[in-house]
């Protein structure tokens, strides 16, 4: 076996390092906060929320794993996180189906009825 | 010395039974209509039996001839003392509680025909009696603070009737007016006995006297004291420089006019000084400040009483020249003749303005240029004024002359000269303006139509009339110099006395007859001036017409304090409101409106969009993190706000191009 390709699957069996979930996490994060903020279509907006609160799961199960003396409390809260994000898709869903039957659409640009 | 419950309770009704009737009438005045009256009469009545209960008991004829004396305490300070309500009844305090009951009965009575079909006729006897009462309270009282608070209510009482027909702005203005100007006097009492407290701790009229002589309180602080509790009386008793609100107040109805003259209010200042006279002997100076403010009030309001062309208005600068002869008298330690005076001018005031209220009623006029010839046509009322017109005057042997003669004896006795010369002016010019008055309404001819149809009063008005024509010839006899019942009754105490080292005086029959010839001159006068020639009269205004509107005009007080008090206050008045108009309320509405343009300013950022309000969270999670960044120093913390803050700028960015 080539050192190169050695190298390769040691560097692929190597713990990964906290900051590598760090950054993954921070880029999902990214990306959806980036969805959610010019995406005009409801549904797209709840899948780059949903991204969002993922991000968030993977750095607390990160943490969790890299803090041993928080003992699993980030385990826990990420799963609390999941339960909540399951609601919010429910409740999120139901009110884009009421928007779309009153408005016949789920552009959010054109629900502004809370404009002052 | 002790009574029993049954005779306190006797005391207590006596200033009880007119409050309650107060409370009756003025809940229950509506249904009783013109049945107050007949409540109100009974209710005086039996604090008039009282009152010669008390009045025998303190003489000795039905008790031991003590003074009464009980107190209750009303308020307990524990530690810093108390305040009582007590009942002090000497021969004073008697004979003040019988004029007053008496005054007021006789008033009452007369009311009953002149306030005939007035609208609020009930509330005026609840008033009327409201002032009895607080009166009897402030005579029976044996300590500054009760003495105040019943001071205050015959204030009250006051305003309440001088404004009685307050839809008149005359009198609706007389009615403030008063209560201003006492109040100023009144303002001087109470730092007069809070000054009197804090240096004695008592505020008993013998717990003051007695500190004062033991030293607890002397000097300038004590004659300042004094001189306060004085400027109190001066308030009340319409002497000089407060004396402009008592001619204003003739603007109520005439018999309340005769309450307040002759028991009620204006007696108060006198009763004051007479009931404190133990505190006041022992400052020289307060006395001397007492007898020249009499003596020169008496001559000035008979000099204003002059020209005066309304009756009252003459009456009423006669009461202030007659107070003036009482604190005259009361200043130079002669206790028994001002009390005396009171006393006497009580029913003689009190007819003078029963006279002239039967004569408005007869001809619904004030002025006596419109009268005359009513001698025909009102004879009781001619009599009964000429009668008290006579006692007023002073002439032998009606009862202003025992007191007013004694009064002038004894300034000339204790070496007053210019007051004395100031007293027997006095004698001459009451004697003339009253008799000018009573010639005017009364001789001559008619001149007005009115005055040619006028009728004498009702029997309901008369009777008062006669009575108190009857007591104004005989009061006086209780104390002439064979033997004087009164002066034996009323005296001061005897340490005042022994302060006060007074030489018995005699009777001078050259002073009696001097003051007598005096006052006849005035009249004669009078007489010449006003029903043999009376274009005599005139011709003599016109000729000082300066002088004459000099003292028609009360000699410009009321427009001297109008330009030194009344408009300098009104322009504070108005300097504050504007203050408060255009900076304090300026102010308020400006923090209103500040808030209001902001939340405008602020609308535009209320989009409705939802990303918009997402955008937001999301700039201001960045701007914490870089707080909390920049202060815990983190630095993941910081690599994941700047992380967000390139994701949040790029998506505003592509955004803003979409």
């Amino acid at each position: 076996m080539p050192p190169q390709a050695q190298q390769f699957i040691d560097a692929l069996n190597a713990t990964i390092p906290l900051e590598g979930y760090l950054v993954v996490g921070a880029i999902m994060f990214a990306i959806g906060a980036w969805g959610a903020l010019i995406r005009r279509n409801a549904v797209v907006v709840f899948m780059c929320i949903e991204l969002m609160i993922n991000a968030v799961n993977l750095t607390l199960v990160a943490f969790a794993d890299y803090l041993p003396g928080a003992r699993g409390a980030g385990v826990g809260y990420a799963v609390l996180v999941i339960a909540v994000a399951a609601a919010e898709v429910a409740v999120g869903l139901a009110i884009a189906l009421a928007v779309y039957r009153t408005r016949k659409t789920v552009n959010v640009d054109e629900v502004d009825l809370m404009k002052g | 010395m002790t009574q029993t419950v049954g005779q306190q309770l006797i005391i207590a009704a006596i200033p009880g039974l007119p409050a309650l009737v107060f409370l009756v009438l003025a809940l229950f005045g509506r249904y009783l209509k013109e049945g107050a009256q007949y409540v109100a009469i009974f209710g005086v009545a039996t604090s008039l039996v009282f009152s010669f209960f008390a009045l025998l008991s303190v003489a000795g004829v039905i008790g031991d001839g003590q003074p009464i004396e009980f107190a209750v305490n009303w308020i307990d300070l524990g530690e810093g003392g108390s305040f009582q309500m007590g009942v002090y009844i000497d021969g004073l305090a008697a004979v003040m509680l019988v004029v007053v009951c008496f005054v007021s009965l006789m008033i009452q009575l007369y009311s009953g025909g002149f306030m005939q079909d007035d609208a609020r006729f009930a509330w005026y006897y609840a008033v009327l009696n409201l002032f009895t009462a607080s009166m009897l309270g402030l005579v029976l009282a044996p300590n500054f603070i009760e003495l105040y608070v019943f001071w205050e209510l015959v204030g009250l009482c006051s305003y309440l009737l001088i404004g009685h027909w307050f839809e008149k702005p005359q009198a609706a203005r007389a009615a403030t007016k008063a209560f201003i100007v006492t109040r100023i006097g009144d303002a001087a009492l109470f730092i007069g006995i809070i000054m009197f407290w804090r240096a004695t701790g008592t505020t008993s009229y013998q717990g003051i006297a007695e500190a004062a002589q033991a030293g607890f309180i002397g000097g300038s602080l004590f004659t300042a004291a004094v001189v306060l509790v004085f400027v109190g009386a001066i308030g009340k008793s319409a002497q000089f420089p407060l004396h402009v609100w008592l001619p204003d107040a003739m603007e109520g109805p005439t018999p309340v006019s005769a309450l307040i003259h002759a028991a009620t209010m204006v007696a108060a200042g006198v009763y004051l000084v007479a009931r404190t006279y133990d505190i006041f002997v022992q400052s020289p100076a307060a006395m001397l400040v007492v007898a020249y403010i009499g003596g020169f009030t008496a001559l000035m309001a008979a000099t204003m009483a002059l020209t005066k062309k309304d009756i009252k208005r003459v009456i009423a600068y006669s009461t202030v020249s007659q107070l003036g002869y009482m604190m005259l008298a009361l200043g130079i330690g002669s206790f028994t003749a001002g009390i005396f005076h009171l006393y006497n001018h009580a029913f003689f005031k009190a007819l003078l303005f029963l006279c002239a209220g039967s004569i408005i009623y007869a001809m619904n006029s004030y002025n006596v240029f419109e009268m005359g010839g009513l001698r025909h046509r009102m004879p009781i009322t001619f009599w009964t004024m000429v009668i008290a017109g006579l006692s007023l005057a002073g002439i032998f042997p009606l009862s202003g002359f025992w007191s007013k003669d004694a009064v002038v004896a004894s300034v000339f006795a204790e070496h007053f000269y210019v007051l004395f010369g100031m007293a027997l002016l006095t004698v001459f010019l009451t004697a003339f303006y009253i008799f000018r008055a009573i010639f005017l309404a009364f001789m001559g001819e008619p001149r007005s139509e009115a005055a040619g149809e006028a009728v004498e009063s009702p029997g309901i008005m008369t009777g008062p009339m006669v009575i108190l024509a009857f007591l104004s010839v005989v009061s006086g006899f209780v104390g002439t110099p064979i033997r004087n019942y009164f002066a034996e009754f009323v005296v001061p105490s005897a340490f005042a006395a022994e302060t006060l080292a007074l030489e018995p005086e005699a009777f001078s029959f050259v002073l009696a007859a001097l003051s007598v010839a005096m006052a006849v001159a005035g009249i004669a006068l009078a007489y010449a001036f006003y029903v043999p020639k009376p274009e005599w009269a005139s011709a003599l205004a016109y000729r000082f017409s300066s002088v004459y509107t000099f003292l028609d005009k009360g000699w410009y007080f009321d427009d001297l304090y109008d330009r030194v008090f009344v408009r300098p206050a009104m322009a504070t008045g108005r300097f504050v409101r504007e203050f408060d108009r255009r900076t304090l309320s300026g102010l308020i509405s400006g923090v209103g409106r500040g808030f209001l343009g902001a939340g405008e300013r602020l609308r535009p950022l209320q989009t409705g969009g939802v990303q918009n309000y997402a955008l937001f969270i999301l700039l201001s999670v960045l701007v914490l993190g870089v707080i909390v960044g920049a202060i815990a120093g983190a630095q993941y913390a910081f690599l994941m706000v700047a992380l967000i803050a390139v994701v949040t700028l790029t998506a505003v960015a592509v955004g803003a191009r979409l």
